[in-house]
């Protein structure tokens, strides 16, 4: 049996903090006995180089010729140049009419593909590791249904190994949410799938609110044998919603009241206060106050929903409250298409790989994408492998998801977009990412062909104008017993 | 995801003499012209001529602008040209590839929750048969993917499972015309984490691997000792001792037997390069040999190990670190072990990638850069191989039955949707039909078990 500790002190460096030689986890479970010296020494390796060459890679220019742009947002540029300073992209064009600038670092893409990253909008990067492995996990809270103090940027683990895994086939960023169990499960984060630290990985705490309705969340109902508790029913998880919104209407008019007594206050005389019978100190309700950008409409709340007359309850539910909702799953909503598109609000389609139900036709759910498009409803397509929750394990096959929502009707571009450009736009980093455009950030992808077919090989990945080392776990033992 | 704590009844049918396989399918062919005399289907196969199509043969190659010609349910001629008579029916594939169905040789689809019968580690006597729902809707899914042929294995929470069964995907045909005829007989095995999980949540053994294996020595002794009583009575009754006692037949000791006999394949659920040796040394112990390891996500560390046993792997393209043992599974596993000389198939052990094991097999381009005719092979000869059909079924070939799937794209690649399937020479999913899209099967699908898993992400 090879060694598989020499291995880890041979990684070439990264200059990158997540990356597999890892410093948290389980490091007895990949390196065997008497390993602790090399581990020490690989780790050591790593911070050295994060610490040396990250701000220097960064203001490297690298001008990546002669490949294939799809630009996502303008089209695509055969025989192109990208070229990419401090991190972002400085010009986009064919080649010959963009200049190089003079000590550039030239990639010649001739032959690739050259696209932006991919971004998955559904994931639990960092909230498990092994799936069966249940101390690992942090999915959910599932004591009470609402749930919107939990932020899933606390239990983000940013050195999982799931990470470069997904990395190598073209993923940069992704939405990390919590499990479904609950009707208000928490506030998801929006990472970028690189970064010397957990917070330089995430670009955005509490980005969304992910909510869940249907079925699977009237779980007190005694239907695995234990007692009945509310709500156990679809009547009881609106009813428990709906009190919720109008407590957090009451919350804000009292801490508002609150708010303005202590002006008040402030500026009475010390004598004057005797009489005040509200005079309590305002506290505040972690809960509640979490609902607030939401319920403002500030930041979207995603709803994972799989029945059309689920749709209907719970969009006539947000609507009351004017929350900015995305859709998710719509698996089995065939039937309410165009109401679905005139509620104007855009889609996370996963997985594509949910089943139809039986008598129905083999492709009703694979040709959602395609049908939600034709109606004019803003898609994007997540990873979550069929049936079950969303397993981060598969997210490096995001790209053929897409792929195969072309394969049923979808436009190639569209299907492109629905995991980069129009990811980022649902969750507010539009101006920063998911398209190919001057003074976006330089999260670029190159390959050697088309990035949704699944025979492809990504070559190179770049986050923030910088290139990834093509390394995980997963290599690592592939090279090891490739000797 | 089936739970392994599922524990409906199984009726129990069972092997009481060596004709029984023939019986099988006399009762099959009967059944077969019953139900095309009750449901008045036509079931004849008609010949025809695929014309121009992009031929991937899985045995010789590609042939660009190829034709088949099907006779009889069988593969009469391929090739640039083809001999059929004059007035042959001539489907024009121009444009489109044509390749041997898609074959799963790890499947649990059509069980119900009936996959595991998780009441004792070795309950090799449990027949799939008796749980085959020939109207499960996950078989019209993965027809509509291309599949002609799976084998519908017992789970993997006993050492010693149950027997397989071998269909042929006629979606619409009654249970028995479905199985496919003269298929050897498999069992399934299984190994590491389930079985130990399992039975450990109930105090009982086994709860390590030490207890996993030691229950499947245990079995075989108890089978050698029934076999052994066996012959002596047999070398009584030679000798024309008339008060010889026949032994009480039992139905699990007489399975294990025919394992210890060499009349059924074994097919082990077994993810560890360590475990792939002990049960090999085992296999050598007790003189049996391995069909094949499934799951196998660890055979890249050991190949040049097994490939002396000739014992195949029926692995996944991609799957991982759903479990402890599935965390060194790597996507290069199939091609590297390839490389080294195993025989590799690629399976589905879900509903859901059975509807796509093309794009499976095509993601062995992208990890380990397989040609297109070892990717192809992976999910057509050598499942079949595994099951011990690849002399009927898995490659176009002449003489072989006409188990066949028409493209519209690339079958290797992302956007491949199948457009016809012919099971035998005759259509069973036909894209371009309304509705369904299959010719024989009306009424009404069962199939509220989704996954049809018994290991998946959820490490069940």
């Amino acid at each position: 049996m090879k060694n598989r500790n020499g291995h880890a002190s041979n990684a070439p460096c990264s200059i990158l903090a997540n990356f597999s030689c890892r410093k948290g986890g389980n490091p007895q479970h990949y390196l065997g006995a008497g390993s602790i010296p090399t581990l020490l020494l690989a780790i050591l390796s790593v911070y050295l180089s994060v610490s040396l060459s990250a701000e220097d890679a960064a203001k490297k220019v690298i001008a990546i010729s002669g490949g294939r742009l799809l630009t996502v947002s303008h089209g695509t540029i055969e025989n192109g140049v990208l070229i990419m300073a401090d991190g972002k992209i400085t010009a986009v064009g064919e080649i010959g009419k963009v200049t190089i600038p003079k000590g550039a670092q030239i990639v010649d893409a001739h032959g690739m593909t050259v696209y932006p990253g991919l971004i998955d909008p559904e994931t639990n990067f960092g909230l498990m590791e092994v799936g069966a492995d249940e101390n690992a996990r942090d999915l959910s809270e599932p004591s009470d249904e609402i749930m919107p103090h939990m932020h899933v940027a606390d239990a983000f683990h940013a050195e999982t190994e799931l990470i470069p895994v997904a990395r190598l086939n073209g993923i940069t960023n992704a939405v990390v949410a919590p499990a479904s169990e609950d009707t208000i499960a928490g506030q998801d984060i929006f990472i970028q799938l690189a970064g010397a630290d957990r917070d330089a990985m995430i670009l955005g705490r509490d980005v969304a609110l992910a909510m869940n309705y249907g079925a699977d969340q009237r779980r007190r109902g005694g239907r695995a044998g234990g007692h009945a508790e509310f709500p156990s029913t679809r009547m009881g998880l609106i009813t428990q919603l709906r009190q919720t919104f109008l407590d957090v209407q009451d919350y804000i008019a009292h801490r508002d009241a609150a708010a303005a007594k202590k002006d008040e206050k402030a500026d009475a005389k010390p004598d004057a206060k005797k009489d005040d019978k509200g005079d309590k100190i305002f506290k505040r309700d972690l809960k509640l106050e979490a609902l607030i950008p939401y319920l403002k409409g500030e930041r979207p709340v995603v709803i994972g929903v799989y029945e059309g007359y689920d749709i209907e309850t719970i969009m006539a539910l947000a609507q009351e409250f004017h929350l900015k909702v995305v859709l998710n799953h719509v698996t089995h909503s065939q039937e309410v298409l165009d109401k679905i598109a005139a509620y104007k609000v855009p889609v996370i389609i996963g997985s594509i790989y949910d089943f139809p139900r039986a008598n129905e036709r083999f492709d009703a759910v694979y040709t959602l994408p395609a049908e939600l498009a034709k109606r004019g409803v803003k898609i994007a397509i997540s990873s979550a492998d069929a049936g079950g929750p969303v397993s981060s394990h598969s997210s490096r096959n995001l790209p053929y998801a897409a792929g195969f929502a072309a394969a049923y009707g979808l436009p190639y571009d569209d299907a492109l977009k629905a995991i980069t450009l129009n990811v980022a736009e649902i969750f507010g980093f539009g101006d920063q990412l998911g398209s190919l455009d001057v003074g976006k950030t330089a999260n670029v992808v190159m390959s050697n062909g088309d990035p949704l077919d699944v025979r492809t090989d990504v070559k190179q990945v770049y986050i923030q104008g910088v290139p990834v080392p093509m390394v995980s776990r997963q290599t690592k033992l592939r090279d090891e017993y490739s000797k | 995801m089936h739970r392994l704590e599922s524990l409906r009844p199984v009726a129990i049918r069972l092997p009481q003499d060596p004709t029984l396989i023939v019986r099988v399918i006399a009762t099959a062919l009967l059944c077969m012209a019953l139900a095309i005399a009750a449901h008045g289907q036509q079931t004849q196969p008609q010949d025809v001529v695929f014309k121009n199509a992009t031929v991937m043969t899985a045995s010789h190659g590609t042939i660009e602008h190829g034709s088949v010609w099907v006779h009889a349910g069988k593969i009469a001629g391929v090739g640039a040209t083809v001999n059929a008579p004059a007035g042959t029916a001539v489907v024009d594939a121009t444009g489109l590839w044509l390749t041997p169905g898609i074959i799963d040789p790890h499947s649990h689809s059509a069980l119900d929750s009936d996959v595991n019968e998780a009441t004792s580690p070795v309950t090799p006597s449990m027949h799939m048969i008796d749980a085959f729902d020939n109207r499960d809707k996950a078989l019209y899914q993965a027809l509509a993917g291309g599949v002609t042929t799976e084998l519908l294995l017992h789970g993997s929470a006993n050492m010693i499972g149950g027997q397989a069964v071998v269909i042929k995907n006629k979606v619409g045909l009654d249970r028995d015309a479905m199985l496919f005829p003269n298929a050897p007989g498999s069992i399934k095995f299984a190994s590491g984490e389930n079985p130990k999980r399992l039975y450990g949540s109930r105090n009982q053994l086994p709860s390590t691997r030490m207890g996993n294996f030691e229950v499947m020595r245990q079995a075989f002794e108890e089978a050698k000792n029934y076999m052994a009583t066996q012959d002596a009575y047999n070398a009584k009754v030679a000798k024309g001792d008339k008060d010889a006692v026949a032994p009480k037949r039992d139905l699990k000791l007489e399975a294990l037997a025919d394992v210890l006999r060499g009349k059924l394949y074994v097919q082990i659920h077994c993810y560890r390069a360590d475990e792939f040796l002990t049960e090999e040394a085992i296999a050598h112990e007790y003189g049996y040999k391995i069909r094949a390891f499934h799951h196998a996500l660890e055979m890249y560390k050991v190949a040049d190990k097994i490939v002396p046993e000739q014992t195949a792997i029926a692995t996944f393209a991609d799957w991982w670190g759903y479990k402890d043992e599935a965390w060194d599974a790597i996507p290069w596993n199939a091609v590297m072990s390839m490389r080294k000389g195993i025989r590799v198939a690629l399976k589905s052990d879900s509903n859901d990638h059975i509807r796509r094991l093309n794009q499976e097999a095509g993601k062995m381009v992208h990890y380990g850069g397989a040609t297109e005719d070892e990717a192809i092979r992976m999910v057509t000869l050598n499942p079949a191989w595994i099951i011990g059909v690849d002399q009927q079924t898995g490659s176009i070939d002449v003489g072989k039955d006409a188990d066949l799937v028409l493209w519209n794209k690339d079958p290797l690649s992302t956007y491949a949707r199948a457009q016809k399937v012919y099971i035998d020479g005759d259509l069973f999913f036909d894209v371009s039909l309304p509705g369904l899209g299959t010719p024989h099967f009306s009424g009404v699908m069962h199939g509220d078990n989704e996954s049809g898993s018994d290991d998946g992400e959820d490490g069940q």
